[in-house]
């Protein structure tokens, strides 16, 4: 997806996003409470310290694509400034697959260090 | 897509507008935030618009998430399928060979059952065409037909043909055509229109205005070079005028089952023939009535023969009536079907083999296949990733089977013998095409669905902790199920092609009557010719056969209107001299041969007892006849024939008596299975037919030829010496008798060796599969075999152990396959000769040949896994 390059505010350049990972980070950002999707956008940037901007246009494909498979729920209602706005949730199928993801993400993360410390 | 306001997310179109409106909402967020930012209000929305990348870019990504996921997926799918294919050649070329096999063999099959069984005859409803004759196969008279013609009802309309080789001189050399004379009415009855000119009109099969043809495409290409004003234009046949008044389109052939390719049809006027009830020379066809069914029309016929019977004794016996399309394929649906269910067979064990690899490949991709279910992939993803991967496979396996098919067809075609109807119209045609694709895709489902959904079963801890030792038990009873029920297909095809083998064998045994080898056999026409005339034939022939016996190379020579196997059959009604009329029904009947002196000698049908006929037999001289042991035993049972008295013909109400003088063996006549028939044998220079009738039939006999060399070398000399008698006789039919004996057994031939391909090729296969599987088995197997060679196991007790359980598997299979073929091949019993279908002595050398494969194919792997070092083996994973 080509996106116009826009003004990134984070210090580290940001690196483009496995579709596995935007998942993840996606289930991450949400775990802490429901949120709209630019929240989502800032929640990600914050725990990843900037090294991840999500733009919309991979941010909204994957939310949508989430929502069908059952792990994200989403319903209208007002942003703090009060703004209409769409709120997502994790189900508990979404629960699961974030502890899933997180476990293996952990072993792979594990494995590929051990594979780049081997000498 | 309509755009609705922000609502529920209920059908797409509220979808679709909850998406707009979310889009507007994340404007108008990020607007704000840049505002808290400091921007002023205009520039911030701008910066938030850039920043969304184009509102309908974002909806259109969106509902690819939606709408292109399963595409993305299958593309995905399909890109890994064919890197994985290219990683391991070996298994892809293994299973592309199986499958290609069974799916272009069964392609080729279904194009010649496409050409011969399903597509309708090219007539206007030939579902209502009907076909009359004696005995299902004999001809019949032509008063017979004006009588069936004006008292059936059933029958709308009714027509009759006759074999007619005219000679067609000028514009180039003489040639004999193939051509058939029919009833004015009988082209017009079958629906077919000319694509030049017009069809016979009524009344012009009467004599005087009968001398009108039309032509057939090809010989209008070949003689007239494709020239559209040849109609109205006037041809030369047997040198009479004939004007033509049409041409046959290009895909016309009539009729289908009886004289194929012919080339050329004129009027049938019978003149005085009309009145004839012993001459059977006509084959009749009709159309049923609207209303009239094929048994009410069977009813009718039978009561109307019943009724001439009555009247004329011995003229009307057993006539069949049989639907075209049945008189067409009759004979040769039972003989596809079977072939149909052979390829059947050969794909099954084609997938099942490759079923078992994928088994196989899939134990040892569970660890893969975990990973990926762990990653989130849902077993129905997973499922659909490995049947994509099985579907790429059968799919590239079906473009090799439908080359390898059109390749097939090709050779069949020029295998395919006379005796299967319609054979040029056999293509791979988009039809058959198309029943390839399906039958890939179908492969492709039926041996990718097992393998696929246990690799994907949910037991995602077990397998990544087993890794790739993973090979479940139940995994290993499939593989076992697989490859027995291989071996029983298997033994069903061997079984089906040694029934086949020892039927020709048969067949090459039995005794024709004749000596085939070492004999020439020319057809020798005289019409349109000076020597036509009815006085001047007898000696024309005469003085040919002494030419030809005193040429260079010729041991003997004689003549004979009719070659066995090979020639015209006609059939003549005669008396016994001393016994009364018989009743009706026994009343009887020969075949009719007609023969020059030295036709016995020359074929090499020694006679039983008397002498053949001399050249003294001729007008004048006392009648004499040579029958056939058949008609022997027939008519004097238990007593010589010789010096017995019988009737063909008669003159002034008296018979005309002929004295049996010789008894010939029993020689095959129309087909080479046919029980005899009681023949009788005329002489040439007494009969009356040949010495006096004007008719085309009467003008042409057959030389046959004992050479001292290869005969077929004989027949350009034997060429000079016809023509140096009369340049303008023609020569047609120029073959060799043996070559006759190979047509008449070609059926049998070309069945032969389709089943004998499938066959091996299902043995193969077989074998491959316990192969594989034991060499799969005997690598899985190897920290096992190093612990029993630790223990003190012998290498021979690994060997003995390892090939023991595959002879299990292959020795159940086999069991089955015993029974199955036991149930199975009653079916190709009409294709069978001189063997039982159930035969036991063949069953169990089949099954013995296969349990040899199956011992060798597991032998050889077996051998490796007792050649394992015991320090290795232990430290293998």
């Amino acid at each position: 997806m080509k996106t116009p390059s826009s003004p990134s505010p984070s210090p580290p350049s940001p690196s483009p996003l496995l579709q596995g990972t935007l998942d993840l980070l996606i289930l991450r950002a949400l775990s802490t409470g429901e949120m709209h999707g630019l929240g989502i956008a800032r929640r990600i940037s914050q725990i990843t310290r900037g090294a991840f901007d999500v733009k919309p246009g991979s941010l909204f494909p994957a939310l949508y694509r989430m929502e069908e498979r059952g792990w994200l729920a989403s319903s209208w209602g007002e942003s703090e400034n009060r703004r209409r706005a769409k709120f997502y949730v994790l189900t508990r199928a979404g629960k699961r697959q974030l502890r899933t993801e997180t476990a293996e993400w952990g072993r792979v993360a594990l494995a590929i260090r051990a594979a780049l410390e081997t000498p | 897509m309509t755009r609705g306001g922000p609502g529920p997310d209920g059908g797409r179109g509220g979808r679709e507008g909850a998406l707009h409106d979310e889009l507007e909402s994340w404007l108008s967020l990020r607007t704000d935030e840049l505002i808290a930012g400091g921007l002023d209000p205009r520039e911030a929305r701008r910066r938030a618009s850039i920043e969304l990348g184009g509102a309908e870019q974002v909806k259109e990504s969106v509902r690819d998430v939606r709408r292109g996921r399963l595409l993305e997926q299958t593309l995905r799918d399909v890109r890994y399928a064919v890197r994985g294919m290219v990683r391991s050649p070996g298994f892809t070329a293994a299973a592309v060979l199986a499958l290609s096999l069974g799916i272009g063999a069964s392609v080729a099959i279904f194009s010649v059952v496409r050409a011969v069984l399903l597509r309708p005859l090219p007539y206007r409803e030939p579902d209502r065409l009907a076909v009359l004759l004696h005995r299902g196969s004999n001809p019949t008279s032509p008063a017979n037909f004006l009588d069936w013609r004006r008292e059936s009802r059933a029958f709308a309309d009714m027509g009759a043909a006759e074999y007619w080789v005219p000679n067609l001189t000028g514009a180039g050399e003489s040639e004999s055509v193939r051509a058939l004379r029919v009833t004015a009415g009988l082209l017009p009855m079958l629906g077919v229109s000319p694509q030049l000119g017009r069809l016979f009109v009524s009344g012009e099969d009467e004599p005087g205005r009968d001398r009108v043809v039309i032509l057939g495409d090809g010989l209008w290409r070949r003689r007239f070079g494709a020239d559209r004003g040849v109609v109205g234009r006037t041809i030369s046949l047997d040198g009479e005028k004939y004007e033509v008044v049409g041409v046959m389109p290009r895909d016309f052939d009539f009729p289908v089952f009886w004289a194929k390719g012919r080339e050329l049809w004129a009027p049938l006027a019978f003149g005085a023939r009309a009145s004839s009830r012993t001459g059977f020379s006509l084959r009749v066809f009709g159309r049923l009535a609207p209303n009239a069914t094929l048994a009410a029309a069977r009813a009718e016929i039978a009561s109307i023969t019943a009724g001439l019977e009555r009247r004329y004794p011995g003229t009307n016996r057993e006539v069949t009536v049989t639907s075209l399309p049945e008189a067409v394929v009759g004979d040769i649906r039972p003989a596809l079907l079977v072939l149909s269910g052979a390829v059947g067979l050969l794909l099954l064990i084609g997938c099942a083999n490759v079923a078992h690899m994928l088994l196989a490949r899939g134990a040892a991709r569970r660890r893969e296949v975990a990973l990926r279910s762990a990653l989130g992939a849902t077993r129905s993803r997973i499922v659909r990733q490995l049947l994509t991967e099985s579907l790429v496979l059968s799919v590239s396996s079906g473009v090799a089977g439908v080359l390898l098919a059109s390749a097939a067809v090709r050779g069949l075609a020029a295998l395919a013998p006379a005796f299967l109807p319609r054979v040029e119209g056999v293509s791979v045609d988009p039809v058959v095409l198309a029943f390839g694709v399906a039958l890939a895709l179908a492969t492709g489902a039926v041996f990718g669905l097992l393998p696929a959904l246990d690799a994907s079963r949910p037991d995602v801890a077990a397998a990544l902790r087993q890794g790739e030792r993973g090979s479940s038990s139940s995994v290993g009873r499939m593989r076992g199920v697989l490859v027995a029920s291989e071996f029983a297909l298997a033994i069903v095809l061997l079984v089906g092609a040694a029934l086949l083998a020892r039927s020709f064998l048969g067949l090459r045994r039995i005794d024709p009557g004749f000596r085939a080898e070492g004999v020439l056999t020319l057809t020798v026409s005289v019409a349109g010719t000076a020597q036509a005339e009815p006085s001047r034939r007898g000696g024309f022939y005469e003085r040919l056969l002494e030419a030809v016996r005193s040429a260079p190379g010729v041991r003997t020579a004689g003549m004979i209107n009719h070659l066995p196997l090979a020639g015209d059959i006609w059939g003549l009604p005669y008396d016994i001299e001393g016994r009364p009329a018989a009743a009706p029904a026994d009343s009887p009947f020969a075949t009719y041969r007609v023969v020059l002196p030295g036709y016995f000698a020359a074929m090499g049908i020694p006679l039983r007892s008397g002498r053949d006929v001399r050249s003294s037999d001729r007008s004048g001289a006392p009648g004499v006849v040579i029958v056939n042991e058949s008609l022997a035993r027939r008519d004097w049972p238990g007593e010589s024939a010789l010096g017995k008295r019988i009737s063909f013909d008669s003159e002034d109400g008296r018979p005309l008596w002929r004295t049996v003088v010789g008894v010939a063996p029993d020689v095959v006549r129309s087909s080479w299975t046919e029980k005899p028939e009681p023949e009788a044998y005329l002489p040439y220079l007494q009969e009356r037919n040949y010495l006096e009738r004007p008719g085309s039939h009467f003008q042409y006999m057959t030389l046959v030829v004992r050479t001292q060399g290869d005969p077929a070398a004989a027949a350009a000399s034997l060429r000079g010496v016809i023509a140096a008698q009369d340049p303008a006789a023609t020569v047609s039919e120029v073959q060799t008798m043996s070559h006759v004996v190979a047509d008449a057994t070609a059926d049998t031939r070309f069945y032969l060796i389709l089943f004998a391909f499938f066959a091996a090729a299902a043995a193969a296969l077989a074998g491959i599969g316990v192969f594989g599987v034991v060499s799969y088995a005997v690598s899985r197997r190897t920290r096992e075999f190093g612990i029993r060679l630790a223990l003190g196991a012998g290498r021979r007790d690994l060997v003995a152990m390892v090939v023991g359980e595959s002879m299990r598997v292959a020795l159940a299979g086999s069991a089955a396959g015993v029974a199955a073929a036991l149930a199975l091949t009653g079916l190709m019993r009409g294709l069978l000769y001189g063997v039982g279908a159930r035969d036991p002595a063949t069953i169990a050398g089949v099954a013995l040949v296969l349990a040899a494969v199956a011992l060798v194919a597991s032998w050889l792997p077996a051998r490796r896994a007792s050649r394992v070092d015991p320090r290795t083996a232990l430290q293998a994973e």
